[in-house]
Order: C-alpha cells, then sequence, then structure tokens
C-alpha cells in the first residue's frame, strides 16, 4: 500500500543573491535530510517556529518548488517527475491567502476553483452550498469577497480545499489570524473530516501547540529545516514523563540567564518575555524535583522576584524546549 | 485523456468567465476601451491627412489602429496577467491543480478577447465611417482565414511571453512593457510593413500581427496588393507555420520556465 | 505651517525614491539605460517611417511648416506626457493592488497628492534621459536639422518644467478618477494620452483637424506647450494656426493654463479621494 505522503532525505537549499561586499552569494538551508512517512487517513501535523521550513516543504510536496535533492512522493507519485499525477490527488490552503477575484462573489469564486479540478457544475454547486452552511456562510454566498471579514475569507479559502474532495489535503498555518471561534471551528471540519474518510490524508503546518495538540494523529518538530522528533501527540510528551517540568514567572526583565542550564539538575531551559503583561516566563525541564531549589536560589541571588511558580505536566511546549532549548512561543 | 480535456476546458471556460462577468460589473473600461483608442489611431490619420498622403493609408492606419486592440490584450491582460495572479497568490492554485497553463491563459484570452474584439470593432467601424475609408474585399474566406491564424499566432507568441513570469516578476513586466512600442514599429500597424525593407520585413514577419495586418491590407483595400510585401497565400501559410510554432514554443517555453522557477524558488515569489 | 512644508518636501522626495527604485532597480544599470530608450526611439521610427513612406512614394505636399522636425520634436516632447501621466496615475493601482500599500501610505501623514507628484517624478527622470536621447538620434541619425547654438535653453528649460507640472496636474486628476475604477482602467491613462495625442499638434498641425476638434486643441494648455518647446528650438514658429501669436503671449497662456490645471486637480483629487473614502474603495482588490 502506498503511504499517503513519503519523503526521503528531502534537502532543499535557496541561493542568496551575491551582495556587493561578498565574493560569492549566499545560501540557506531551508530542508535538511527530511525523512517523513505519513499514512493514508492521517492527520499529520508539522510543527516548528516561523523559518523552520514547513512551507518549503508543502511546497515542494504541492509541485511548486523543487527539492534540491532527496524524493518526495505523494500517494507513491514522485512528486519531481511527475507532477500532473500528483496535481490531480491533492489541494493547498494556506493562511491568510487572498486567492480569488473581487469581482466575483463568495460562491463564484469557489465554483471557478471547483472548475479546475474538473468537478462537474452540479456537483461543485451542492458541495459549495453545503460546506456554506456547514461554515455559516450561506448567507454571504452572494457576497463579493472584497466585503469579507478575514475570518469569513478564510473560511472561504478552507471551503475552497474541500470543494475539490481532494485524497491529500495540505493546510499551511490554516488558522493564522483567526479569532478563537472561527479558528475552533475550522479545526473541527478539518478533524470531523479526516475521520469520516478512511482514505483521506490532512498534512497541516502550524506554530500552534495547541493546535497540533488537539488535531493531529501525529507530529513531526521541525527546526532549522530538521525534523526532530515525530510521533503521536501523547508518545512525544511522554519523552518527557521522568523529568520534572517547572514553569516560572518573575517580573519582566532582560538579564540574561544563559547560565540557569548549567545549574545541577536542569537538563533544557528557555525564556520568553511577555512584555504585555510585564513578565518573563521560565521554562525549566529538571532532572527531578530536587533540582526546584536549585533553581528558586539561583533566581534569588540574581535578585529575580518570583510571582508565580507551578509544576505542570508535560506539554508540547515543553517537548519542544526539550529537544531544541527555546521555546516555540517566543520565536514567533 | 477525455477526463483531462474535460478539466481543461471547463478551466478555460471558469477563467473566461471571471472576466465576462468583470466586464458587466465594473464597467468603467467601456470609455477607456472604445472611444479613446478611437482618437488615439485618429491622430496617426491626422498624420496622413497632413503628409496629404494617399487616401488608402487611412485605411491602413484605421486597419492597425483596431488590430492594437489585439495586441495590447495580449501583451496586458493575458501575458503579463501571471504578474498579478503571482501577487495575488491565485497563481500557484493555478499551477497546483491538474490542468495545463495554456488553459488558463487561454481563459483569460477568451475572456479578453471580448474587450478586444469590441475596441477594435469600435474603431475599425467608426473609424471607417468617420474617414470615409473606401474598402474592396478581394477575398472573404482569405479574409477570414488571415484573420484566424494571426488570432492563433499572436495568443501563442502570448503565451510565450506569459512564461517569462514563472520566473520573473517586475523585469518580465518591464520586458512587455518594452516590446509595446518596437511591435508598434516592425508590426507595421500605420504603415505597410514593405515600407521597412525585405531584410527588416522578415525578421518583424516573426511577429504575426506582421503578416496578418499586411494580408489583410492586401484583400481590404484596391491597392493593398502593391503595397503588400508577400503574396497573401504565402503569407496564411506562413501564419499557419507561426501558428504551429508559437503554441508548441509555448507550451515547452512555460513548461520550461515554470521547471525554473520551481528549482530556484522564485514560482511564487511575491514583490519581485 | 513650516511643519507641513516640511511634511510635504519629505513626502515628494521619498515618493521620487520610491519611484526611482520600482522603475530602475530590476536590472543591471545598462540593461535599464537601453530599455529607457528602446521603446521611445521605436514609437519615433514609426513617424518617420510614416513619413518616409509618403516622402519616398513622391505624394508628401505638406505644405507650410509642417517636416519631419515638427513631428519629430513634436512627438519627442509628447513623450513627457504619455510617461509623466501614466507615471502618476498608475500609482494608484500598482499601490492598491500589487504592492497593496496604498492603504498605508492613506493613513500616513504623507498627503496623497505630494506622493503622486513625486511617484511621477521618478518617471520625468528618465523621460529626461529618452527625449534627450530620441532628440540626438534624431539629430546624428536621421540627420534632423536642430541648430544647437540656436536653442534659447533658459526658456525652454522653464516652458518645459512648467508644461511638465500641468502633466502631472493631469496625471493627479486621472489618479482621482482611478480611485474609483477597476485595474483595467491602466487603459485609461493610455487612452487619455491617446486623446492628448490627437488636440495638442504634437505630431500634426492642428489646422489639419476639423473646426471643433482645433477649437479643443485650442484649450488644451500642452498645445501651447509643444509649440513653445518646437520655437525656443528651432527659433521658428511651426504650428500655423499659432503664428500671430507671440513667444511671450503663449508663455502667459501656458503659465495661466498650467496654473487653472493645478487648481482643477487639487479639486477634483479631493472630490473622488471623498468618494473612494464614503465607498470604502481606498483597499479594494479588483484585477480579474
Amino acid at each position: 500500500m502506498n503511504h499517503a505522503i513519503e519523503t526521503l532525505k528531502l534537502n532543499r537549499t535557496f541561493k542568496i543573491k551575491k551582495a556587493k561586499d561578498k565574493p560569492a552569494p549566499s545560501f540557506i538551508t531551508a530542508l535538511e535530510e527530511v525523512n517523513l512517512t505519513i499514512n493514508k487517513g492521517e492527520l499529520f501535523g508539522l510543527l516548528g517556529p516561523n523559518g523552520a521550513g514547513k512551507t518549503t516543504l508543502i511546497k515542494i510536496l504541492c509541485t511548486l518548488l523543487l527539492p534540491t535533492s532527496g524524493t518526495a512522493l505523494v500517494d507513491g507519485v514522485d512528486v519531481v517527475k511527475n507532477p500532473a499525477l500528483v496535481r490531480r490527488r491533492i489541494n493547498m490552503v494556506s493562511g491568510g491567502e487572498h486567492s480569488g477575484y473581487g469581482i466575483l462573489n463568495v460562491r463564484e469564486n469557489l465554483w471557478m476553483f471547483s472548475q479546475f479540478y474538473g468537478v462537474p457544475k452540479k456537483i461543485a454547486y451542492e458541495r459549495i452550498d453545503t460546506l456554506l452552511k456547514l461554515f455559516g456562510l450561506d448567507e454571504f454566498a452572494k457576497t463579493r469577497i472584497g466585503k469579507l471579514s478575514t475570518g469569513m475569507r478564510q473560511k472561504m479559502n478552507v471551503i475552497r480545499g474541500f470543494v475539490s474532495d481532494p485524497e491529500i489535503l495540505f493546510f499551511d498555518e490554516p488558522t493564522l489570524g483567526l479569532d478563537v471561534q472561527i479558528a475552533r471551528e475550522v479545526r473541527k471540519y478539518i478533524a470531523n473530516w479526516v475521520k469520516n474518510n478512511s482514505q483521506k490524508t490532512v498534512l497541516l503546518t502550524t506554530h500552534y501547540m495547541a493546535e497540533a495538540d488537539e488535531l493531529c494523529d501525529r507530529i513531526a518538530i521541525i527546526d532549522h529545516g530538521k525534523v526532530i522528533a515525530c510521533d503521536s501527540p501523547s508518545n512525544l510528551k511522554k519523552l518527557l514523563r521522568k523529568e520534572t517540568i517547572v514553569h516560572i514567572e518573575i517580573n519582566l526583565t532582560d538579564e540574561n540567564f544563559e547560565h540557569f542550564s548549567q545549574l545541577p539538575g536542569v537538563k533544557k531551559f528557555a525564556l520568553e518575555h511577555k512584555h504585555n503583561i510585564g513578565r518573563t516566563e521560565l521554562k525549566f525541564i529538571l532532572e527531578n524535583d530536587s533540582a526546584i531549589s536549585q533553581v528558586t536560589q539561583a533566581l534569588s541571588s540574581n535578585g529575580s522576584k518570583i510571582i508565580s511558580l507551578s509544576k505542570t505536566d508535560p506539554s508540547l511546549e515543553d517537548v519542544f524546549v526539550a529537544l531544541v532549548g527555546r521555546s516555540l512561543e517566543s520565536e514567533n | 485523456m477525455k477526463t483531462d480535456l474535460k478539466t481543461n476546458l471547463k478551466s478555460i471556460w471558469a477563467r473566461a468567465y471571471v472576466r465576462i462577468v468583470g466586464a458587466n460589473r465594473e464597467p468603467s473600461w467601456i470609455l477607456s476601451e472604445t472611444v479613446l483608442p478611437l482618437l488615439n489611431t485618429a491622430a496617426f490619420v491626422y498624420v496622413y491627412k497632413a503628409l496629404r498622403a494617399p487616401e488608402e493609408y487611412i485605411g491602413f492606419v484605421i486597419l492597425g489602429g483596431a488590430m492594437t486592440a489585439y495586441w495590447m490584450n495580449v501583451l496586458w491582460s493575458m501575458a503579463s496577467q501571471f504578474y498579478w495572479e503571482k501577487e495575488m497568490g491565485n497563481l500557484e492554485l493555478y499551477l497546483i491543480a491538474p490542468i495545463s497553463r495554456m488553459s488558463i491563459l487561454l481563459g483569460m484570452a477568451i475572456g479578453g478577447i471580448f474587450y478586444a474584439t469590441l475596441r477594435a470593432v469600435v474603431v475599425f467601424v467608426f473609424g471607417s465611417l468617420i474617414f470615409r475609408v473606401n474598402f474592396f474585399i478581394s477575398g472573404v474566406v482569405e479574409l477570414f482565414l488571415i484573420f484566424i491564424l494571426t488570432m492563433i499566432a499572436l495568443y501563442g507568441m502570448g503565451m510565450f511571453f506569459a512564461s517569462l513570469f514563472m520566473l520573473w516578476g517586475r523585469e518580465a513586466w518591464h520586458t512587455s512593457n518594452l516590446f509595446q512600442e518596437p511591435i508598434y514599429l516592425l508590426g507595421g500597424f500605420f504603415f505597410p510593413v514593405k515600407t521597412l525593407g525585405y531584410t527588416v520585413a522578415m525578421f518583424a514577419s516573426a511577429i504575426p500581427i506582421s503578416l496578418g495586418l499586411d494580408g489583410m491590407r492586401q484583400l481590404c483595400f484596391k491597392t493593398g496588393k502593391t503595397l503588400g510585401f508577400l503574396d497573401v497565400k504565402i503569407e496564411i501559410l506562413l501564419l499557419l507555420g507561426l501558428s504551429i510554432f508559437y503554441i508548441w514554443i509555448s507550451h515547452y517555453a512555460l513548461l520550461f520556465m515554470e521547471n525554473l522557477g520551481k528549482k530556484q524558488g522564485r514560482l511564487t515569489l511575491k514583490w519581485q | 505651517m513650516n511643519q507641513n512644508f516640511s511634511t510635504h518636501t519629505k513626502t515628494l522626495k521619498l515618493a521620487s525614491w520610491l519611484g526611482w527604485k520600482m522603475e530602475s532597480n530590476w536590472a543591471d544599470w545598462w540593461i535599464f539605460a537601453v530599455y529607457s530608450v528602446v521603446r521611445p526611439l521605436a514609437s519615433s521610427m514609426i513617424l518617420v517611417v510614416m513619413y518616409w513612406v509618403i516622402a519616398k512614394s513622391g505624394n508628401a505636399q505638406a505644405s507650410g511648416s509642417y517636416n519631419l522636425t515638427f513631428m519629430y520634436l513634436g512627438n519627442a516632447f509628447f513623450m513627457f506626457v504619455g510617461n509623466v501621466l501614466y507615471g502618476v496615475a498608475w500609482t494608484i493601482h500598482e499601490d492598491r493592488e500589487h504592492y497593496q500599500m496604498l492603504k498605508y501610505i492613506f493613513i500616513s501623514p504623507a498627503k496623497m497628492y505630494f506622493y503622486l507628484f513625486g511617484r511621477g517624478t521618478a518617471k520625468l527622470f528618465i523621460t529626461v534621459f529618452a527625449v534627450i536621447a530620441t532628440i540626438a538620434f534624431g539629430m546624428l541619425v536621421l540627420k534632423i536639422p536642430i541648430d544647437l547654438s540656436a536653442v534659447n535653453y533658459p526658456m525652454l528649460v522653464l516652458v518645459t518644467g512648467i508644461g511638465l507640472l500641468g502633466i502631472a496636474a493631469l496625471g493627479v486628476i486621472l489618479a482621482a478618477v482611478s480611485m474609483v475604477t477597476a485595474h483595467h482602467s491602466f487603459y485609461l491613462t493610455e487612452g487619455v494620452a491617446g486623446l492628448f495625442f490627437l488636440v495638442s499638434g504634437a505630431i500634426f498641425p492642428i489646422e489639419v483637424l476639423p473646426g471643433w476638434l482645433q477649437k479643443i486643441s485650442l484649450i488644451n494648455p500642452l498645445t501651447y506647450w509643444i509649440e513653445l518647446a518646437r520655437r525656443y528650438i528651432t527659433g521658428e514658429k511651426m504650428c500655423q494656426v499659432l503664428s500671430s501669436i507671440s513667444n511671450l503671449e503663449l508663455f502667459f497662456i501656458l503659465t495661466l493654463s498650467t496654473l487653472i490645471l493645478v487648481y482643477l486637480s487639487v479639486i477634483i483629487y479631493r472630490f473622488f479621494e471623498h468618494l473612494a473614502v464614503q465607498r470604502g474603495l481606498i483597499d479594494r482588490l479588483t484585477n480579474f
């Protein structure tokens, strides 16, 4: 049986135009030796900070970009050798996209996109009307898309992805910039779609931990173009079952905490400045509970005022900190 | 195969629909696409009038002025449209769809031909009436054939230009801009292409509209034949060759440039 | 007052710089230089070939002062019209739909009116280069007789400046209209330039036009501008209809009509800007 998606030693580098003062052009590695296998019927998440390589991977899988080396298969079809066959099986939705024509209304735009996939007119309209109703956009079916709010526009984009009824659907940050309610609706529909269609697959990129945790059967954590972990959310969290996770909030400070990672018992550590509430959050992955006192003592001697301290169950964010040594939220 | 054809036909119609509906909903184009081009053509008519040129030259300009509509449509509403589609985020959605890129371009062209034809008809009909142009049609079938072949070759050439936008943005836009006037010159829009001399006229014949206009002028005006560059039958054959050539080369150019764009990561790069 | 002046100057400067970058930084300088002259040269050559084809056939019986110099110089100066109109008016669609920046410029303290002028300036500088290259090509290659020692340079520069101010004001009027029209109005700029091509006596003397078009030509400031520019270059009165008017009188008419045009552009701009805000059109996307 073919996997929905398979990548083998996938690499992609981008050449940066030579600057006048540099002797040669430089290169950026967007993907490095990426090996992934995604099964049919899976809702798979790619989690990583901005610039980690998530969109690059999606673009390669959607036939919009060629890999520098390596292989990428979509439903067993090579994206480089046979892109036309890949395109029959896929669709893609990006967060914050502005596709479509302002001159057309919502229903017309969706119909237009469905025609690029050869969907018969009657079926296309049936699907469009059903989806518009499901997403609460039926009232706006005849509204020109330029008059839609950001949330409505993104709902329309998501519908566009489903209208062609693809085998594999790529979502690149589908809930980017959406309010909580709309993001929840979008997530719910994506999850149900995969659940109710055992052969359909979704590959979703996000930098929202909660989204990945809630939606995905499996997650690959990607950083600087490398896949650093790949498993189900629960298994990923189990990586930290022996460690102690402590979150400490202190008053906002520019203090350098780098030496904290050298403290006895501290395995990994990350900090995040929360300027809006005037606090700095420190996330510690500790070997055991006894290391907590070491940390609090160090903070006191540093002159930091501890506002709160909590020992928590591991989250995907903690997994990221443990694997990368940085906080994903602070990156974003 | 049959499904592919059906999907591509549907795509052509879907993309053309946008333009047709757009024309209805944004009627501000009517003035700029009908009255104003007629005035621009009239300026060239008055140059000949000021030079007291023979009457048929007025007809030549009117015919050339009408045909500018198609050249403008090819250049700005088809080839360069990829520039805008890229910025709007539509291009990548076209590219991941299981259709030929030529279907999208053809859809744009068919939608755009609606405006272009209206512009051409206004310039041709009103220009002919206002300046009392005398026509002497010597071959309706040949005239029809030459017009159709010119259109096919011209739009094929436009698709070839469109391939530039797979890799470039502003560079390709400026390249299109660069071509506008030189093609007016080499295309012989306002004078018989024969005037440019045999060598230049042969070179200019690579532009479908040069041969098309020359042939049409020979078939529409009494003295057209004497001012014609090549025999109409040869021009029809050459246009047939150009039609096949441009469609063939644009097919491969689109594939080649798309691949190059994918390799360099510039296929969907915005604000270049 | 002083602060306003300083803001407007900064806006003009910034917009000119931005316009220049947009126009030029897509290519190496020499490609850009070639690009900047090929199009104007081709457009001039169209007229030259039209002239030659009639002259060669022995049919040319043009009377009076109408000759290749008239046509060539008029066309060279008319390049300013097409390019500056385009440079100013196209800014609206380019910034609104392509770069999607119009709304941000609009809400800044910078006045759009000055911003538009600034954007046109870049195109103006490129056109100056193109016009000089075109005239030089005409003199050196086409042997168009122009006596450089007879040119009244100070007056030519002054008159060109006044004319360009008027053209930029026309551009602002077109930009204002573009605020409420769809993207396809790119053709509007071309079309309006075409209209002025017909009624400015740029490439043929206005006396060949029917009476009513001659009257329109006589209320068009560009007619006086192009005639004055020709006179200061050749030292001859070239348009017969205007031959009874002295240079000074023409200069006065040009200055007055330019001032009226600038005033009109402010009023018209305000009207369309208000309309665009009222209808919520500042950030719409209309491309299709």
